[in-house]
């Protein structure tokens, strides 16, 4: 067996535990898993890979399309989930309310640059060039995604320790209970959805150099992205790092040792046996009680 | 006595069904007053509207001489009216501390005040001084629901609002949060306690309010409103109804 699976695995899976991420940050203060973190993933790499088309250094089109994407999703929130939230906490219209607007920017997003996947360069000094260690042929980049996306999640989990972090969890526990000691679901969810689209938008731009930036990003890694956040239990970022590298080595061996083309039913097999047996993902927490 | 909160005449519902009416109440400052009435009263509903989770479609709350009616419930909690809602709603899945910390979410009070606030809830409640790191979901029912007492007084309220804060709790449970309410109204907290067992809330209360099928049917003060027949109508007036 090829022990390149190893790096090449856990690179993968950096990325899905990325846009698992940006799923929880959303999901913890509104209980809405977002159709349209794929999108913000695409457009983020798109707008990042134009930036730096046009001469932009790598740091200023990561900051660029960060806010740029944060806004968008702020405007998801204020006309996809604010309104449908406030009408009914129990409500499930946002899974259409969303995923309308996943399909609003995917169309807009393929008039503004058509097919073709651009290429992105990593930030000197990073580089996709392999070289060898220990017997896997790996890159300064993967290694570098590999440690940055583990620094990045542990980083957020340190901010959800803060009074507004734990402000957060309250809302997504007890919406009303939040409510009367004073926490504004309605501003933490403004934050949650800036922040939580910025997220998207630099998992986006750090797929780029590994996989192109192109409109066919959205979809792939939003099942991708799905599938790490349902095996690390919904809401679970340390949950979400673990299963993305889980799903990332699972992908990588199945690709190896069957065919490549086995590699989305290797990771799909995975899922739905961890399901089967834990039914919250690995890490999931027990239902939050609602009386 | 001056008033501290005055609900004027407020019309309350959820969607289109409509369940207080024409309810007017007054608490006055520094008082404990009981609001009794049998299930399905209207008495949870009185309290959401005041701590501004529903919106009274008519009528008034006024709150130190400024009307709430309509205002969120972060405006009600900045004026200082805190509730503890029926069922002991904490956060479980968060440890005690960590429940005491967001009692102070918003507060604008000095770093240095911080420590002494929890000092008095512990003081109060000691048993929770033991539990500080535990997870408010495994205390045991008494525990939790005076953590709920506990995290509303971080903010020291100027009206403390409770629903049903014996609900499920054993007698000597009981006594200990009924003491503690005597002890926070004697220090200067105005008290608005919603309870099933009316003796018991009569006897700590200074004045009484009776809810039946949403509407207010009677008043006074505690002591003589425990000896009159109005609260035991109350109970089997609401029965005939259901
Ligand atoms: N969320 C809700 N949606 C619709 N109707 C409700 C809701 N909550 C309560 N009601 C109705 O409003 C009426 C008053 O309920 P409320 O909970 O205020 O009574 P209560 O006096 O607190 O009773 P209990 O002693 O059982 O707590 C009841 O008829 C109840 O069915
Ligand atoms: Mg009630």
């Amino acid at each position: 067996m090829d022990l390149d699976i190893i790096p090449n695995g856990l690179a993968a899976g950096s990325l899905y535990a990325l846009i698992a991420v940006g799923f929880n940050i959303l999901y913890r203060p509104t209980n809405v898993f977002n159709f349209a973190q794929g999108d913000l993933v695409m457009l983020g790499a798109m707008i990042g890979a134009s930036a730096m088309a046009a001469g932009a250094p790598w740091v200023i089109a990561l900051a660029a399309a960060a806010v740029f994407v944060g806004l968008i999703a702020l405007l998801e929130n204020a006309v996809a989930v604010a309104p449908v939230v406030r009408r009914s906490s129990v409500s499930h219209a946002w899974i259409i309310s969303t995923l309308a607007y996943s399909l609003i920017i995917d169309n807009l997003v393929g008039h503004a640059w058509g097919p073709d996947p651009i290429r992105v360069d990593p930030p000197a000094p990073l580089s996709t060039t392999t070289f060898t260690v220990a017997g896997m042929r790996t890159s300064s980049y993967q290694i570098a995604l590999i440690v940055g996306t583990a620094l990045m999640i542990l980083l957020i989990e340190r901010f959800y320790r803060t009074r507004s972090g734990k402000a957060v969890m309250a809302v997504a526990e007890d919406r009303d209970a939040a409510l009367l000691r004073g926490i504004d679901p309605g501003r933490l969810s403004r934050w949650s959805f800036f922040l939580g689209g910025g997220f998207a938008a630099v998992a986006g731009l750090l797929a780029s150099p590994v996989l192109y930036a192109s409109t066919q990003l959205g979809p792939a890694l939003l099942i991708k992205g799905f599938e790490a956040a349902a095996i690390g239990g919904v809401g679970n970022n340390r949950g979400a790092l673990v299963a993305g590298w889980i799903l990332g080595l699972a992908e990588a061996l199945g690709g190896s040792l069957l065919s490549p083309g086995y590699q989305q039913a290797s990771t799909f097999v995975l899922l739905l046996v961890i399901l089967l047996i834990q039914p919250r993902g690995l890490f999931g927490q027990p239902e939050a009680r609602n009386v | 006595m001056t008033a501290l909160l005055q609900v004027e005449a407020i019309d309350v519902g959820y969607g289109h069904v409509g369940v207080l009416e024409n309810v007017s109440l007054t608490v006055d400052q520094g008082s404990i007053v009981a609001l009794v009435g049998s299930n399905g009263a209207g008495k949870s509903t009185l309290l959401r509207a005041i701590s501004g989770l529903l919106r009274p479609r008519r009528g008034r709350i006024v709150f130190a001489g400024t009307d709430l009616a309509g205002a969120p419930p972060n405006r009600v909690v900045d004026a200082g009216i805190l509730h503890v809602a029926e069922g002991r709603r904490l956060f479980r899945q968060q440890s005690v501390d960590d429940n005491l910390e967001l009692g102070l979410y918003g507060a604008r009070i000095a770093r240095s005040n911080v420590a002494a606030r929890y000092a008095r809830v512990f003081e109060l409640f000691p048993v929770l001084a033991e539990r500080r790191r535990s997870r408010a979901g495994v205390l045991s029912g008494g525990q939790q629901q005076m953590l709920a007492i506990a995290q509303a007084l971080m903010r020291e309220p100027r009206l403390l609002m409770l629903d049903e804060p014996s609900l499920g709790l054993a007698p000597i449970i009981v006594d200990q949060v009924l003491e503690v309410l005597l002890r926070l109204r004697d220090g200067g907290t105005t008290i608005l306690l919603v309870e099933q067992m009316v003796e018991r809330a009569l006897e700590i209360a200074d004045f009484g309010f009776v809810l039946q099928n949403g509407r207010l049917i009677g008043q006074g003060p505690a002591a003589e409103l425990a000896r009159s027949d109005i609260v035991t109508s109350a109970y089997v007036g609401a029965k005939q109804h259901n």
